[in-house]
């Protein structure tokens, strides 16, 4: 009976904070085996890296939980990391004007992505993949393939900078809080929970007086917010606005999220996805794994990822 | 000896454990070859369960099942299907846009020399199957042209030319006329002269003592008695199933009708509902009978706005309203308990407390914000009041049994409290016990000068409770009937369109 008990609770402690437990087993792991890991400046470059990935997966797990796929996150990052960088050097646009504009018109933007796959029935997995394309062409008008450069110090310290003296990096503040923001959508208002009842069963959703395509329009407008938000800090964090960037960036988010277990919709485990993507990249980083060993990689995991995802569902399920 | 011989399969001690409940505890009973066993039970009496784990969905925790005399482990479905166990579901499981021969054949179509399809031998085979059944299809008819019960009937062909031993059906004739009823009977005497065994899982009695052998009882996940169909009367049986002597099926109510609540007019869809009106009255009852396909279930959709409507109008308390969507009703003070709880009433991978909370959050809100006290408060309200069975308001609701899910559904609209509440078909699938509390909360709720629709299949069920009865035909109101003029004859007459 005890046994029982204690299974029962381990179970349960798995079900909630597995993705913690790995985590935490990765980094473990990752600081005994090599010695570059553990280290000051190591850690804070992680945190910088995964700022992008951890609030593109944000918006990314609210479009997942509502039963859609955005794939167009990385076309976002880049064009609006570009579009921010125009505003302040060609057109000279106050910096957080221009931040705050770019953030809008991204979420905007998303939002009619959202009216054609809820409204118009397109699957969001083609409507987004069209809309990638149309923002790398945009980004080549606006950019003539050409980075922005010469950014100034204000707007570099959003990836570059610290609070507190030198303890806190500006960018690992920005995702803890844009986490803290998500996970209390999620749980406490009432769009939090039309998202989840939505991505659960859109049916009963609809026949219990929520609007299916409202929420959905939503949750879309905010991965548009979420991604342009990635794009500023990675070209705050890049000096400049680059018309190449951010082209791994939705694999990567798509990967924490689905590492971070989709199908249980917990922001934090998002988290924890993105913890563990950034962690391993960073390990083939130290161990000079080439980019193309790393895309395998990568790419592996997001299926992994999922079939596990799926595996923990259908197990909940008998 | 040669009693053993006879028996097909045989349970013993079987037993199944879900986190924090236990379906089923210590069953022991056996099938023989060629019979029609009944399995009859309330919610969470654990047939499906059992269904389940002898179909190899499932997995027992322990005790034995023994097939033709071999201790057998059923770890998976195509090891049922080796045994030579079938079962067929309420979700029916064709392929749609394939040919009645090719889902027959699915898996092992006959094959030429060459190694393609032999569609000669295969439509062949599968016209003498239809023929030998009596069923007049052509085997190259797509499934998704046929009628359910006419799919249904190609699931059990499917499941005959796997020599199956054993057939389960799981709430066969829900969806089913009368007239279909005969046939897939007509179907089960002829699997029974083969020599097949059949488990009818069902909740209509009459179906019950016409069809089968023996029937076994099961309640609360135990396994209660067996007895030959013919040794047993249904007053003993329903006090098996419940535990108890049942006083009445249908609870009493002095019937007091106030002013029109809602009135639809000349609502038509432009597809199959054609000119309906009608009144609902505060404190009434409305009763909606007919035969499947009649329209009503479409009817209450268009009434609800979850269904597009042609022409017509609504007036709520005597002011027309224009209605839309699901949204706009529920602020009018409509609920809709739909047909289907599982793909339209709940949200299975929630807890109970999300679910009933689904459609009046505004009302558990602290500074537009959830509160989860206050949720854990109302659902706690409704698991009291209805007596939902659940360890915990955190419960999912996959887990709840069909009776408690609908008390859940049930919970919903009385949280948002609508004047008018809609139930299609709102005790279909629960047992005797439930259907009465059910009964009891719509009393309550016309006691509280609130209108109720009730849309049922089942005659006596909407004669027992209803003011009044609306029969439909075809997307045609073919009568209006009430209470003095009630009678199954007279329901049934205006069901198939006669006595006009």
């Amino acid at each position: 009976m005890v046994q029982n008990k204690l299974t029962s609770i381990w179970k349960k402690i798995w079900d909630t904070m597995g993705v913690w437990l790995i985590c935490i087993l990765l980094f473990v792991v990752m600081s005994v085996s090599t010695n570059k890991f553990f280290d000051a400046g190591n850690l804070i470059n992680i945190i910088r890296q995964i700022a992008t990935i951890g609030v593109v997966a944000l918006g990314a797990t609210f479009v997942v939980m509502s039963g859609e796929i955005d794939l167009s996150q990385g076309g976002f990052v880049c064009l609006c990391g570009c579009l921010c960088a125009h505003m302040i050097m060609k057109m000279g646009i106050n910096m957080y004007l221009a931040i705050l504009i770019t953030i809008l018109l991204s979420a905007l933007t998303m939002a009619l992505v959202g009216v054609v796959v809820s409204l118009l029935h397109v699957p969001s997995f083609i409507a987004t993949l069209g809309m990638q394309y149309v923002l790398a062409g945009l980004v080549l008008l606006l950019t003539n393939s050409q980075p922005i450069s010469g950014l100034p110090t204000a707007f570099t310290n959003i990836a570059r900078g610290y609070v507190l003296g030198e303890t806190i990096p500006v960018a690992g503040l920005i995702l803890f809080v844009a986490i803290l923001i998500g996970a209390f959508v999620i749980k406490y208002t009432t769009f939090g929970r039309s998202i989840v009842i939505v991505g659960e069963n859109r049916q009963a959703a609809n026949l219990s007086g929520i609007s299916v395509p409202l929420i959905k329009i939503a949750a879309f407008a905010v991965a548009g917010g979420c991604s342009a938000l990635g794009g500023i800090i990675l070209a705050a964090r890049l000096g400049s606005g680059q018309p190449s960037s951010g082209s791994d960036v939705s694999l990567m988010a798509l990967a924490a999220v689905y590492v971070g277990g989709a199908s249980k919709g917990s922001v934090f485990n998002t988290l924890a996805g993105t913890l563990i993507i950034g962690m391993i990249n960073n390990g083939l980083n130290l161990i000079g794994v080439s980019p193309a060993w790393k895309n395998i990689i990568l790419g592996l995991i997001i299926i992994v990822a999922v079939v596990l995802d799926i595996f923990r569902s259908r197990k909940s399920n008998t | 000896m040669e009693n053993k011989s006879n028996i097909f399969l045989e349970l013993k001690g079987v037993s199944k454990e879900f986190p924090g409940v236990k379906a089923l505890k210590d069953v022991s009973f056996s099938i023989n070859k060629g019979e029609v066993h009944a399995l009859i039970g309330g919610n969470g009496a654990g047939k499906s369960t059992l269904m389940k784990i002898l179909s190899g969905a499932y997995t027992k925790n322990s005790g034995q099942i023994i097939v033709e005399g071999v201790e057998t482990e059923i770890g998976h479905p195509s090891a049922a299907e080796a045994l030579g166990i079938t079962i067929i579901y309420q979700e029916l499981n064709l392929v749609q846009s394939l040919s009645i021969a090719e889902n027959i054949f699915i898996g092992r179509h006959p094959k030429t020399k060459s190694g393609t399809v032999d569609w000669r031998t295969m439509n062949r085979e599968a016209a003498r199957l239809l023929k030998e059944f009596r069923i007049d299809l052509a085997p190259q008819t797509t499934v998704k042209s046929i009628s359910i019960a006419q799919q249904q009937m190609v699931e059990i062909i499917k499941a005959v030319s796997k020599n199956a031993k054993l057939v389960i059906m799981d709430e066969p004739t829900s969806s089913l006329t009368t007239k279909e009823i005969d046939v897939l009977f007509q179907m089960i005497r002829t699997l029974k002269t083969k020599g097949v065994a059949v488990v009818f899982i069902s909740h209509r009695l009459d179906e019950i003592f016409e069809i089968s052998d023996r029937i076994t009882i099961m309640r609360d996940g135990t396994y209660v008695a067996t007895r030959d169909i013919d040794k047993i009367t249904r007053s003993e049986l329903i006090s098996l199933m419940i535990g108890r002597e049942m006083s009445q099926q249908f609870p009493e109510r002095v019937s007091a009708t106030g002013s029109e609540l809602m009135r639809a007019e000349n609502i038509s869809d432009g597809v199959l509902l054609d000119n309906i009106s009608f009144t609902l009255h505060e404190g009434e009852v409305l009763g909606f009978a007919g035969l499947v396909g009649a329209g009503r279930t479409e009817l209450m959709h268009t009434i609800f706005g979850s269904r597009k409507k042609r022409s017509g109008s609504l007036y709520l308390h005597g002011k027309e309203v224009s209605i839309r969507s699901p949204k706009q009703s529920i602020r009018n003070g409509i609920g809709f308990v739909t047909e289907d709880r599982k793909r339209e009433g709940l949200a299975l991978n929630l807890s109970l407390r999300e679910n009933v909370c689904m459609v009046a959050i505004q009302k558990v809100l602290t500074y537009g914000l959830i509160s989860r006290k206050k949720e854990t408060e109302s659902s706690g309200e409704y698991i009291d009041t209805l007596g939902i069975v659940t360890p915990s308001a955190e419960q999912k609701a996959m887990f709840l049994s069909g009776g408690n899910q609908q008390k859940v559904v049930l919970s919903k609209w009385l949280m948002s409290n609508a004047d008018i509440i809609i139930m299609d078909e709102p005790t279909r699938g629960i047992d005797v016990g439930a259907k009465r509390e059910i009964y009891e909360v719509i009393n309550q709720l016309v006691a509280q000068k609130k209108g109720i629709i009730v849309v049922s299949s089942e005659f006596d069920e909407v004669m027992g409770i209803c003011d009044r009865i609306i029969v439909m035909c075809e997307g045609h109101i073919t009568g209006i009937l009430s209470k003095k003029d009630f009678s199954q004859e007279k329901i049934a007459a205006l069901a198939v369109g006669e006595g006009v």
